[in-house]
Protein backbone atom coordinates (compact mmCIF):
# COMPACT_ATOMS: atom_id res chain seq x y z
CA UNK A 1 0.00 0.00 0.00
CA UNK A 2 1.35 3.60 -0.87
CA UNK A 3 2.22 5.23 1.91
CA UNK A 4 -0.49 7.97 3.52
CA UNK A 5 0.47 11.16 4.96
CA UNK A 6 -1.79 13.79 6.62
CA UNK A 7 -3.41 16.84 4.88
CA UNK A 8 -2.13 18.67 7.68
CA UNK A 9 0.99 17.80 8.74
CA UNK A 10 2.21 20.87 7.38
CA UNK A 11 -0.73 22.60 9.13
CA UNK A 12 1.07 24.93 12.09
CA UNK A 13 -1.71 24.73 14.50
CA UNK A 14 -2.08 20.93 13.90
CA UNK A 15 1.48 19.62 12.98
CA UNK A 16 2.16 18.83 16.53
CA UNK A 17 -0.56 16.88 17.52
CA UNK A 18 -0.72 15.18 14.00
CA UNK A 19 2.80 13.19 14.43
CA UNK A 20 1.23 12.20 18.18
CA UNK A 21 -1.82 10.80 16.85
CA UNK A 22 0.03 9.18 13.49
CA UNK A 23 2.50 7.50 15.92
CA UNK A 24 -0.37 5.82 18.14
CA UNK A 25 -1.29 4.23 14.70
CA UNK A 26 0.75 0.75 14.78
CA UNK A 27 -0.20 0.28 18.49
CA UNK A 28 -4.10 0.66 17.37
CA UNK A 29 -3.98 -1.55 14.80
CA UNK A 30 -2.74 -4.28 17.25
CA UNK A 31 -5.14 -3.37 19.53
CA UNK A 32 -7.82 -3.97 17.08
CA UNK A 33 -6.18 -7.55 15.88
CA UNK A 34 -6.01 -8.72 19.68
CA UNK A 35 -9.71 -7.16 20.41
CA UNK A 36 -10.57 -9.40 17.08
CA UNK A 37 -8.47 -12.41 18.61
CA UNK A 38 -10.56 -11.87 21.42
CA UNK A 39 -14.03 -12.34 19.86
CA UNK A 40 -14.74 -8.71 21.74
CA UNK A 41 -17.17 -7.51 19.37
CA UNK A 42 -18.69 -4.64 21.51
CA UNK A 43 -14.75 -3.04 21.86
CA UNK A 44 -13.98 -3.51 18.39
CA UNK A 45 -17.12 -1.28 17.40
CA UNK A 46 -15.92 1.21 19.91
CA UNK A 47 -12.60 1.32 18.51
CA UNK A 48 -13.49 1.36 14.86
CA UNK A 49 -16.27 4.24 15.90
CA UNK A 50 -13.26 6.39 17.75
CA UNK A 51 -11.02 6.18 14.51
CA UNK A 52 -14.05 7.31 12.04
CA UNK A 53 -14.80 9.86 14.28
CA UNK A 54 -11.05 11.42 14.95
CA UNK A 55 -9.22 9.80 11.34
CA UNK A 56 -10.63 12.37 8.95
CA UNK A 57 -9.91 15.27 11.91
CA UNK A 58 -6.55 14.93 11.75
CA UNK A 59 -5.89 14.67 7.92
CA UNK A 60 -6.28 10.97 7.06
CA UNK A 61 -10.08 10.67 5.23
CA UNK A 62 -9.05 6.93 4.62
CA UNK A 63 -9.02 6.24 8.06
CA UNK A 64 -12.66 7.14 8.62
CA UNK A 65 -13.67 5.75 5.08
CA UNK A 66 -12.71 2.04 6.15
CA UNK A 67 -13.37 2.39 10.35
CA UNK A 68 -17.09 3.48 8.93
CA UNK A 69 -17.18 0.00 6.95
CA UNK A 70 -16.14 -1.75 9.79
CA UNK A 71 -18.28 0.10 12.56
CA UNK A 72 -21.20 -0.34 10.35
CA UNK A 73 -20.92 -4.01 9.56
CA UNK A 74 -20.83 -4.71 13.30
CA UNK A 75 -23.55 -2.95 13.91
CA UNK A 76 -25.61 -4.49 11.08
CA UNK A 77 -24.82 -7.90 13.12
CA UNK A 78 -22.01 -9.19 10.29
CA UNK A 79 -19.29 -11.39 11.88
CA UNK A 80 -17.04 -14.15 10.45
CA UNK A 81 -14.80 -13.36 7.71
CA UNK A 82 -16.29 -9.95 6.58
CA UNK A 83 -14.99 -8.30 9.80
CA UNK A 84 -11.88 -10.04 9.55
CA UNK A 85 -11.45 -8.71 6.31
CA UNK A 86 -12.58 -5.29 7.07
CA UNK A 87 -10.70 -5.29 10.45
CA UNK A 88 -7.26 -6.27 8.12
CA UNK A 89 -7.89 -3.59 5.82
CA UNK A 90 -8.52 -1.16 8.73
CA UNK A 91 -4.91 -2.72 10.49
CA UNK A 92 -3.34 -2.17 6.38
CA UNK A 93 -4.14 1.86 6.37
CA UNK A 94 -3.39 2.40 10.42
CA UNK A 95 -0.20 0.96 9.52
CA UNK A 96 0.42 2.75 6.21
CA UNK A 97 0.57 5.85 7.73
CA UNK A 98 3.85 7.84 7.85
CA UNK A 99 4.42 9.50 11.02
CA UNK A 100 7.35 11.53 10.32
CA UNK A 101 7.58 14.45 7.97
CA UNK A 102 11.10 12.40 6.67
CA UNK A 103 10.64 9.49 4.05
CA UNK B 1 -18.55 44.52 41.99
CA UNK B 2 -19.38 46.89 39.21
CA UNK B 3 -21.31 45.72 36.08
CA UNK B 4 -18.71 44.21 33.41
CA UNK B 5 -19.36 43.16 29.84
CA UNK B 6 -18.60 39.81 30.20
CA UNK B 7 -16.61 37.59 27.88
CA UNK B 8 -17.65 34.59 26.04
CA UNK B 9 -14.53 33.15 24.84
CA UNK B 10 -15.13 29.79 26.82
CA UNK B 11 -15.82 26.02 25.53
CA UNK B 12 -16.35 22.85 27.40
CA UNK B 13 -15.45 19.40 25.04
CA UNK B 14 -17.54 16.66 26.71
CA UNK B 15 -16.05 13.83 24.41
CA UNK B 16 -14.95 10.30 25.70
CA UNK B 17 -12.11 9.77 22.93
CA UNK B 18 -8.85 12.14 23.94
CA UNK B 19 -7.41 12.44 20.24
CA UNK B 20 -10.87 14.73 19.56
CA UNK B 21 -9.94 16.87 22.45
CA UNK B 22 -6.66 17.49 21.13
CA UNK B 23 -8.11 18.02 17.83
CA UNK B 24 -10.56 20.44 18.65
CA UNK B 25 -8.21 21.96 21.23
CA UNK B 26 -6.02 22.48 18.07
CA UNK B 27 -8.66 23.82 16.27
CA UNK B 28 -9.86 26.47 18.68
CA UNK B 29 -6.79 27.59 20.45
CA UNK B 30 -5.93 29.83 17.37
CA UNK B 31 -9.35 31.59 17.29
CA UNK B 32 -8.35 32.85 21.02
CA UNK B 33 -10.61 30.89 22.98
CA UNK B 34 -10.30 28.08 26.16
CA UNK B 35 -10.86 24.97 25.87
CA UNK B 36 -11.41 22.82 28.86
CA UNK B 37 -12.13 19.01 28.23
CA UNK B 38 -14.52 16.18 30.07
CA UNK B 39 -14.70 12.63 29.10
CA UNK B 40 -18.28 11.19 30.63
CA UNK B 41 -21.29 13.29 30.64
CA UNK B 42 -21.60 12.82 34.54
CA UNK B 43 -18.85 14.83 34.97
CA UNK B 44 -19.48 17.09 31.90
CA UNK B 45 -22.61 18.49 33.93
CA UNK B 46 -21.25 18.96 37.06
CA UNK B 47 -18.04 21.13 35.23
CA UNK B 48 -20.81 23.04 33.22
CA UNK B 49 -22.11 24.17 36.59
CA UNK B 50 -19.67 25.07 38.04
CA UNK B 51 -17.15 26.72 35.46
CA UNK B 52 -20.36 28.21 33.69
CA UNK B 53 -18.76 27.99 29.77
CA UNK B 54 -20.26 30.30 27.27
CA UNK B 55 -20.52 27.70 24.51
CA UNK B 56 -20.91 22.99 25.19
CA UNK B 57 -19.54 20.49 22.30
CA UNK B 58 -21.19 17.53 23.22
CA UNK B 59 -20.66 13.99 21.43
CA UNK B 60 -24.05 12.07 21.42
CA UNK B 61 -22.07 8.56 22.08
CA UNK B 62 -20.43 8.89 25.85
CA UNK B 63 -19.54 6.19 27.54
CA UNK B 64 -21.90 6.43 30.76
CA UNK B 65 -25.06 8.53 29.88
CA UNK B 66 -25.54 9.33 26.04
CA UNK B 67 -25.30 13.06 24.91
CA UNK B 68 -28.90 13.25 24.70
CA UNK B 69 -29.62 12.56 28.38
CA UNK B 70 -26.45 14.68 29.04
CA UNK B 71 -28.00 17.74 27.13
CA UNK B 72 -31.52 17.34 28.55
CA UNK B 73 -30.13 17.32 32.06
CA UNK B 74 -28.49 20.61 31.05
CA UNK B 75 -31.52 22.18 29.81
CA UNK B 76 -33.07 21.49 32.84
CA UNK B 77 -30.89 22.88 35.26
CA UNK B 78 -31.09 26.42 35.84
CA UNK B 79 -27.22 27.33 35.86
CA UNK B 80 -26.59 25.71 32.31
CA UNK B 81 -30.06 26.39 30.65
CA UNK B 82 -29.01 28.86 28.30
CA UNK B 83 -25.43 27.87 27.31
CA UNK B 84 -25.25 26.42 24.12
CA UNK B 85 -24.99 23.15 23.15
CA UNK B 86 -23.61 22.25 19.46
CA UNK B 87 -23.64 18.51 19.03
CA UNK B 88 -20.80 16.51 18.08
CA UNK B 89 -22.10 13.43 15.88
CA UNK B 90 -20.59 10.53 14.41
CA UNK B 91 -23.62 9.67 12.85
CA UNK B 92 -25.31 11.53 9.63
CA UNK B 93 -28.35 10.17 10.29
CA UNK B 94 -31.33 13.21 10.01
CA UNK B 95 -33.05 11.29 12.98
CA UNK B 96 -30.43 11.83 15.45
CA UNK B 97 -30.02 15.25 14.39
CA UNK B 98 -33.53 16.42 14.46
CA UNK B 99 -33.23 14.76 18.39
CA UNK B 100 -30.27 16.64 19.40
CA UNK B 101 -32.36 19.85 18.00
CA UNK B 102 -35.43 19.50 19.40
CA UNK B 103 -33.68 18.75 22.79
CA UNK B 104 -32.35 22.55 22.97
CA UNK B 105 -28.87 21.96 21.37
CA UNK B 106 -28.31 25.13 18.92
CA UNK B 107 -26.46 23.05 15.97
CA UNK B 108 -24.68 20.05 15.35
CA UNK B 109 -21.26 19.07 13.66
CA UNK B 110 -20.88 15.69 12.42
CA UNK B 111 -17.25 13.94 12.67
CA UNK B 112 -14.84 14.16 11.20
CA UNK B 113 -15.47 17.32 10.89
CA UNK B 114 -14.12 19.94 8.49
CA UNK B 115 -12.15 22.13 10.86
CA UNK B 116 -13.37 25.29 8.53
CA UNK B 117 -17.12 24.39 9.44
CA UNK B 118 -16.11 23.57 13.00
CA UNK B 119 -14.94 26.96 13.78
CA UNK B 120 -17.78 28.52 11.72
CA UNK B 121 -20.27 27.00 13.77
CA UNK B 122 -18.58 27.72 17.30
CA UNK B 123 -18.03 31.69 15.95
CA UNK B 124 -21.59 31.71 15.15
CA UNK B 125 -22.79 29.84 18.56
CA UNK B 126 -20.93 32.36 20.48
CA UNK B 127 -21.60 35.23 18.40
CA UNK B 128 -25.23 34.51 19.32
CA UNK B 129 -24.55 33.67 23.14
CA UNK B 130 -22.94 36.77 23.10
CA UNK B 131 -25.92 39.12 22.02
CA UNK B 132 -27.99 36.85 24.71
CA UNK B 133 -25.42 37.90 27.71
CA UNK B 134 -24.97 41.33 26.06
CA UNK B 135 -29.18 41.61 26.82
CA UNK B 136 -29.23 39.97 29.70
CA UNK B 137 -26.69 42.35 31.14
CA UNK B 138 -28.48 45.71 29.94
CA UNK B 139 -32.19 44.43 31.67
CA UNK B 140 -30.06 44.09 34.82
CA UNK B 141 -28.38 47.65 34.24
CA UNK B 142 -30.22 50.83 36.20
CA UNK B 143 -30.39 53.47 32.92
CA UNK B 144 -29.83 56.45 35.77
CA UNK B 145 -27.04 55.27 37.87
CA UNK B 146 -25.46 52.35 35.92
CA UNK B 147 -25.71 50.01 38.98
CA UNK B 148 -26.67 46.66 39.28
CA UNK B 149 -30.93 47.17 38.91
CA UNK B 150 -33.34 44.96 41.68
CA UNK B 151 -33.98 41.99 39.28
CA UNK B 152 -30.22 41.50 39.31
CA UNK B 153 -30.17 41.87 42.92
CA UNK B 154 -32.94 39.41 43.54
CA UNK B 155 -31.63 37.12 41.15
CA UNK B 156 -28.26 37.13 43.41
CA UNK B 157 -29.92 37.31 46.78
CA UNK B 158 -31.22 33.79 45.46
CA UNK B 159 -27.99 31.84 44.49
CA UNK B 160 -26.09 33.71 47.49
CA UNK B 161 -28.67 32.47 49.68
CA UNK B 162 -28.18 28.95 48.09
CA UNK B 163 -24.65 28.97 48.91
CA UNK B 164 -25.27 30.22 52.52
CA UNK B 165 -27.11 27.28 53.56
CA UNK B 166 -25.01 24.96 51.74
CA UNK B 167 -22.07 25.97 53.19
CA UNK B 168 -23.02 27.65 56.58
CA UNK B 169 -21.92 30.30 55.82
CA UNK B 170 -22.87 34.13 56.37
CA UNK B 171 -24.75 36.51 53.71
CA UNK B 172 -25.82 39.99 54.50
CA UNK B 173 -27.93 42.97 52.94
CA UNK B 174 -27.29 46.82 53.55
CA UNK B 175 -30.41 48.68 52.53
CA UNK B 176 -30.24 52.49 52.29
CA UNK B 177 -32.79 55.25 51.66
CA UNK B 178 -31.39 58.81 50.77
CA UNK B 179 -33.19 60.73 53.60
CA UNK B 180 -35.69 63.64 52.67
CA UNK B 181 -35.37 62.94 49.08
CA UNK B 182 -38.92 64.70 48.61
CA UNK B 183 -37.52 67.67 50.32
CA UNK B 184 -34.57 67.51 47.90
CA UNK B 185 -36.53 67.13 44.70
CA UNK B 186 -38.81 69.52 45.39
CA UNK B 187 -36.82 71.86 46.58
CA UNK B 188 -33.81 71.53 43.81
CA UNK B 189 -35.19 70.03 40.89
CA UNK B 190 -36.02 66.67 39.59
CA UNK B 191 -32.36 67.20 37.33
CA UNK B 192 -31.15 67.55 40.85
CA UNK B 193 -32.49 64.71 42.33
CA UNK B 194 -31.05 63.10 39.33
CA UNK B 195 -27.42 64.34 40.34
CA UNK B 196 -27.83 63.27 43.97
CA UNK B 197 -29.14 59.41 42.68
CA UNK B 198 -25.68 59.56 40.23
CA UNK B 199 -23.69 60.61 42.88
CA UNK B 200 -24.28 58.35 45.58
CA UNK B 201 -24.71 55.61 42.84
CA UNK B 202 -20.49 56.88 41.96
CA UNK B 203 -19.65 56.69 46.06
CA UNK B 204 -20.92 53.52 47.12
CA UNK B 205 -19.21 50.78 44.57
CA UNK B 206 -15.64 53.24 45.85
CA UNK B 207 -16.73 52.62 49.54
CA UNK B 208 -18.10 49.23 49.18
CA UNK B 209 -15.55 46.19 49.32
CA UNK B 210 -14.76 44.73 45.45
CA UNK B 211 -16.92 41.72 45.95
CA UNK B 212 -20.06 43.79 47.18
CA UNK B 213 -22.91 43.79 45.14
CA UNK B 214 -24.05 47.46 45.15
CA UNK B 215 -27.47 47.55 43.30
CA UNK B 216 -30.19 50.50 42.81
CA UNK B 217 -33.33 48.88 44.80
CA UNK B 218 -35.78 51.52 43.53
CA UNK B 219 -36.52 55.20 44.04
CA UNK B 220 -34.09 56.56 46.13
CA UNK B 221 -33.06 53.05 47.72
CA UNK B 222 -30.00 51.20 47.34
CA UNK B 223 -28.96 47.61 48.09
CA UNK B 224 -25.91 46.15 48.64
CA UNK B 225 -25.60 41.88 49.19
CA UNK B 226 -22.41 40.94 50.82
CA UNK B 227 -21.57 37.13 50.12
CA UNK B 228 -19.56 36.13 52.41
CA UNK B 229 -19.98 38.80 55.39
CA UNK B 230 -21.01 38.97 58.95
CA UNK B 231 -23.43 41.23 60.35
CA UNK B 232 -20.45 43.16 62.45
CA UNK B 233 -18.37 43.54 59.08
CA UNK B 234 -20.99 44.42 57.47
CA UNK B 235 -22.46 47.02 59.66
CA UNK B 236 -19.10 48.50 59.25
CA UNK B 237 -19.02 48.86 55.58
CA UNK B 238 -22.68 50.74 56.13
CA UNK B 239 -21.17 52.85 58.48
CA UNK B 240 -18.12 53.40 55.89
CA UNK B 241 -20.95 54.28 53.07
CA UNK B 242 -23.00 56.58 55.38
CA UNK B 243 -20.00 58.72 56.49
CA UNK B 244 -19.03 58.71 52.94
CA UNK B 245 -22.17 59.82 51.77
CA UNK B 246 -22.41 62.64 54.78
CA UNK B 247 -18.93 63.59 53.65
CA UNK B 248 -19.63 64.22 49.77
CA UNK B 249 -21.84 67.93 48.97
CA UNK B 250 -23.51 68.48 46.10
CA UNK B 251 -23.93 72.02 44.61
CA UNK B 252 -27.25 73.15 43.50
CA UNK B 253 -27.95 76.72 42.06
CA UNK B 254 -24.30 78.17 43.65
CA UNK B 255 -25.72 76.52 46.89
CA UNK B 256 -24.36 73.56 49.02
CA UNK B 257 -26.58 70.59 49.90
CA UNK B 258 -25.82 68.10 51.88
CA UNK B 259 -27.51 64.77 51.30
CA UNK B 260 -27.54 61.81 54.03
CA UNK B 261 -28.54 58.18 54.04
CA UNK B 262 -30.82 56.08 56.43
CA UNK B 263 -29.21 53.00 56.89
CA UNK B 264 -30.54 48.66 57.90
CA UNK B 265 -28.42 45.80 57.87
CA UNK B 266 -29.15 42.58 57.97
CA UNK B 267 -27.34 39.11 58.24
CA UNK B 268 -28.30 35.24 57.64
CA UNK B 269 -26.51 34.20 60.45
CA UNK B 270 -28.28 36.59 62.72
CA UNK B 271 -32.02 36.50 61.59
CA UNK B 272 -34.77 34.23 63.60
CA UNK B 273 -37.03 33.59 61.03
CA UNK B 274 -36.66 30.92 58.00
CA UNK B 275 -34.03 31.96 55.54
CA UNK B 276 -35.41 33.39 52.43
CA UNK B 277 -34.96 36.61 50.14
CA UNK B 278 -37.83 37.99 51.48
CA UNK B 279 -36.72 37.84 55.12
CA UNK B 280 -33.86 38.73 54.57
CA UNK B 281 -34.70 42.03 52.84
CA UNK B 282 -37.64 42.55 55.32
CA UNK B 283 -35.31 42.14 58.31
CA UNK B 284 -32.69 44.97 56.43
CA UNK B 285 -35.94 47.05 55.47
CA UNK B 286 -37.03 47.21 59.42
CA UNK B 287 -33.25 48.39 60.36
CA UNK B 288 -33.70 51.43 57.73
CA UNK B 289 -37.01 52.13 58.80
CA UNK B 290 -35.84 51.96 62.94
CA UNK B 291 -32.78 54.41 61.34
CA UNK B 292 -35.63 56.99 60.04
CA UNK B 293 -37.69 57.07 63.46
CA UNK B 294 -34.24 57.48 65.38
CA UNK B 295 -33.80 60.64 63.09
CA UNK B 296 -32.31 59.34 60.09
CA UNK B 297 -28.47 59.64 58.94
CA UNK B 298 -27.67 56.51 61.05
CA UNK B 299 -27.79 52.66 60.85
CA UNK B 300 -29.53 49.90 62.28
CA UNK B 301 -28.93 46.11 62.65
CA UNK B 302 -31.44 43.24 62.91
CA UNK B 303 -29.91 40.74 65.35
CA UNK B 304 -31.99 37.64 67.22
CA UNK B 305 -33.21 39.90 69.74
CA UNK B 306 -34.10 42.47 67.26
CA UNK B 307 -33.29 45.58 65.99
CA UNK B 308 -30.10 47.87 67.87
CA UNK B 309 -28.72 50.80 66.70
CA UNK B 310 -24.96 50.28 65.31
CA UNK B 311 -23.68 51.99 68.46
CA UNK B 312 -24.97 49.76 71.17
CA UNK B 313 -24.08 46.69 68.89
CA UNK B 314 -20.27 48.07 68.63
CA UNK B 315 -20.73 48.38 72.26
CA UNK B 316 -22.76 44.89 73.02
CA UNK B 317 -19.52 43.56 71.23
CA UNK B 318 -17.11 44.92 73.43
CA UNK B 319 -18.79 43.57 76.45
CA UNK B 320 -20.15 47.16 77.70
CA UNK B 321 -23.85 47.37 78.22
CA UNK B 322 -25.24 49.71 75.55
CA UNK B 323 -25.58 53.53 76.32
CA UNK B 324 -27.98 54.81 73.92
Amino acid sequence: MEPIRSQYEDDPDMMEIVLEFAAELPERANEIERVLAAGDFDQLKTLAHQLKGAGGGYGFPRITEVAGELEHSLKDGVRGDPIKGHCAALCAVLRAVVAGKGD
Amino acid sequence: MNPEIPNTNRVLVIDDSEPIHKLIEARLRPEGLEVSSEFDGERGVERAIAEQPDLILLDIDLPDVDGFEVCRQLKDHPDTRDIPVIFLTGTTSTDSKVKGLDLGAVDYVTKPFDQVELRARVRAALRTKRLQDLLEHQSFLDGLTGLWNRAYLDQRIESELNIARRYGRPVSLILLDIDHFKRINDGHGHLFGDIVLQGTAECLPVYARRSDIVTRYGGEEFAILLADTSLRAAAYVAERLRTAIEGRNFEAHGETVVVTASFGVACTLNLSSELTRETILNAADQALYASKDAGRNCTHVMTENGIISVASFNGRSGGRPSED
